[in-house]
């Protein structure tokens, strides 16, 4: 992992950071939507709520950032635990308004409460330095270097804990409950209490995301737009609601396609009212024509496509 | 009494452009059962429309007519093109799941919005722009006294109010109104009896609409006009139509006016900054102590 890095320029490596880093969030909608079916279209504003945890436990509290991290993991999971509780009662349409009018509403409550959230400016954070131990060890660390080093591990534990929660008990029930509710109480599953526990579970993820996410440098009201919500749904659609990979390549799509499109648009001088807008174009059309032509999305085409090869041998 | 009345005249006519959006999307909720995240975005498209062609020295009513036009089209379009395939596909595996169904539509028209956005600012900048209105908005004087209301809020209240009345006929007095109500009641039966509900459900798209552009002209000349400014509408339209119940006309026009005037009393009384956190109070209130809204009737599940 550590030679990977080294031959990537600083550029790609806080794009890669980026990637780890949006990939928890990205995730905690795998989780939520695509196991236990419900939408979000919130998770920035959860996210949110992981970041401005983070930097006041480093800003008010003095705590390292580590720390700080852990900490922020457990506010935001008792902040899903309220919102679950809401949710629970909430299906699909009412659920999906409610979660975007907390995404507008959030960002807010930090201007509203400006003495303790800082108002419109926030905090400016960051990931400090890298620890002695790891320069001696490996020599001069970049910036950029530290910043995917930071996430990484948070990235992999992410990942190895939706790995492993879809094939546990709770995984199962969350698929029963999402798949049909009716025959999910009749089989003895207490619907209210898995789709809190989803909520948990998710927000954790999500607010995980959220703290590294501001310590690039800001946590704010304009970090964590609706807009990026919504990109967030829109990784996990491309990529496939219900497949881990899926998740990976959405997220690798959304952090790489605004800035291919941006070489290819200077490449051939585009005015700027079209460069502007063309990402966020490409991005909407893409999950159009998922949602219509493949609905499971690019992980759900690829086993379609395996499946069909299987089929023909035989 | 002057801050309370002037609430309560602001309240009135935004309340009256918030019942349209409200309008909009239960009609579409009730017709077709997806809420449309889009329909703002429909409607910036078309008030985009008719401020182009403003600037081509068209005139403000035949703009206002073209942009209610497009409004339908745009509408039917999205039905058709979209919708339809989308939900008609009952063997794919993804819709054969009870939560994905209502879910897949509403990721369906958030694509829709962002599409609509992006299209807005590359045909027409990314800029504020104003958006004339047929009325001057000063405030209204009877002798030497100045009244709390303005010429243009006057207008809004008028419009919305023939907007309302009109509706009111075509649901209770023709043929097409009654189908619409009774395939949204049971579907099935409706097409036994005959009726094409296909039809039906793409005229409900048409209608919800124009009701939104509608809103969409009668609120940018407050507001101004920019591919984002009509997403706090789809906020207070949706909180509206839960507090008066998705699946109410009646009751989405009720819910729009009490939005209205929270809004109006917050914004006088506490502070302007405390409008987006007293909606999502408004809204998680309305859910836990009346989740089926003020009209709305409980939804019956069959086991």
């Amino acid at each position: 992992m550590i030679l990977l890095s080294i031959q990537f320029d600083a550029y790609n490596q806080s794009q890669l950071a980026n990637i780890a880093t949006l990939l928890i969030a990205v995730l905690s909608i795998t989780l939520l939507t695509g196991a236990s079916g419900q939408i979000s279209l919130g998770q920035g504003a959860i996210m949110a709520v992981g970041g401005y945890a983070a930097a006041l436990f480093v800003t008010k509290l003095g705590l390292s950032m580590w720390v700080s991290f852990i900490l922020a993991i457990f506010a935001s999971a008792l902040f899903g635990l309220f919102l679950g509780l809401a949710a629970a009662r909430l299906s699909g349409p009412y659920l999906a308004g409610t979660t975007l009018v907390m995404a507008l509403a959030i960002p807010s409550i930090a201007i509203r409460f400006e003495s303790l959230f800082g108002g419109d400016i926030g905090f400016s954070v960051d990931y400090g330095y890298p620890p002695n131990w790891l320069t001696n060890l490996i020599g001069e660390i970049s910036i950029e270097e530290w910043s995917l080093y930071v996430a990484l591990p948070f990235a992999a534990l992410a990942l190895f804990a939706v790995l492993n929660l879809s094939n546990t008990r709770s995984g199962r029930t969350w698929r029963a409950v999402r798949d049909n509710e009716v025959a999910a109480a009749l089989a003895g599953i207490n619907i209210a209490r898995t789709k809190v526990i989803a909520f948990v579970c998710a927000s954790a993820l999500a607010g995980l995301a959220g703290a590294i996410y501001g310590f690039r440098g800001l946590v704010g009201p304009s970090v964590y737009s609706t807009d990026l919500s919504l990109l967030l749904l829109t990784a996990a659609v491309i990529g496939g609601l219900r497949s881990i990979g899926g998740a990976i390549f959405g997220t690798f799509v959304i952090v790489f396609l605004p800035d291919l499109i941006e070489r290819v648009t200077k490449a051939l001088a585009l005015p700027e009212t079209i460069s502007d807008y063309l990402p966020a174009l490409l991005i909407g059309l893409l999950l159009l024509l998922t949602v219509i032509f493949n609905p499971r999305g690019s992980a759900g085409a690829l086993e379609h496509i395996r499946h069909a090869r299987h089929s023909r041998k035989h | 009494m002057d801050s309370f009345l002037s609430a309560f005249f602001s309240g009135t006519s935004q309340g009256a452009i918030y019942a349209l959006v409200s309008l909009g999307l239960v009609l579409v909720w009730r017709g077709a059962g997806v809420v449309n995240f889009a329909q703002m975005g429909q409607a910036m498209f078309t008030t985009y429309i008719a401020s182009q062609l403003i600037q081509n020295n068209y005139s403000y009513w035949s703009a206002f007519v073209i942009a209610l036009v497009s409004g339908a089209i745009l509408g039917a379009i999205v039905d058709l093109g979209l919708m339809r395939p989308l939900t008609s596909r009952k063997n794919s595996q993804l819709l054969n799941s009870q939560s994905m169904r209502t879910t897949i539509p509403v990721i369906a028209s958030l694509g829709i919005l962002g599409v609509l956005k992006a299209l807005a600012g590359i045909l027409w900048a990314g800029e504020e722009r104003g958006f004339p209105s047929p009325v001057a908005a000063n405030a209204l004087t009877i002798g030497n006294t100045t009244l709390a209301i303005t010429g243009f809020d006057l207008f809004v209240i008028g419009v919305v109010f023939v907007t309302l009345a009109l509706t009111t006929i075509f649901f209770t007095r023709t043929g097409m109104g009654l189908a619409m109500r009774a395939s949204a009641l049971n579907p099935e039966v409706t097409r036994l009896s005959g009726i094409r509900v296909g039809s039906v459900r793409t005229l409900s798209w048409a209608i919800s609409g124009t009701a939104s552009s509608l809103a969409g002209l009668l609120v940018t000349p407050k507001t101004n006009l920019s591919p984002n400014t009509l997403d706090l509408l789809l906020i207070v339209g949706f909180t509206a139509a839960v507090v008066g119940g998705l699946n109410s006309l009646t009751g989405s026009v009720l819910g729009g006016f009490i939005v209205g005037y929270v809004i109006a009393f917050v914004n006088v009384y506490s502070a302007p900054e405390n409008v987006f956190l007293a909606i999502l109070i408004f809204l998680l209130l309305a859910l836990f102590i009346r989740p089926q809204g003020i009209l709305g009737s409980k939804e019956v599940r069959r086991v």
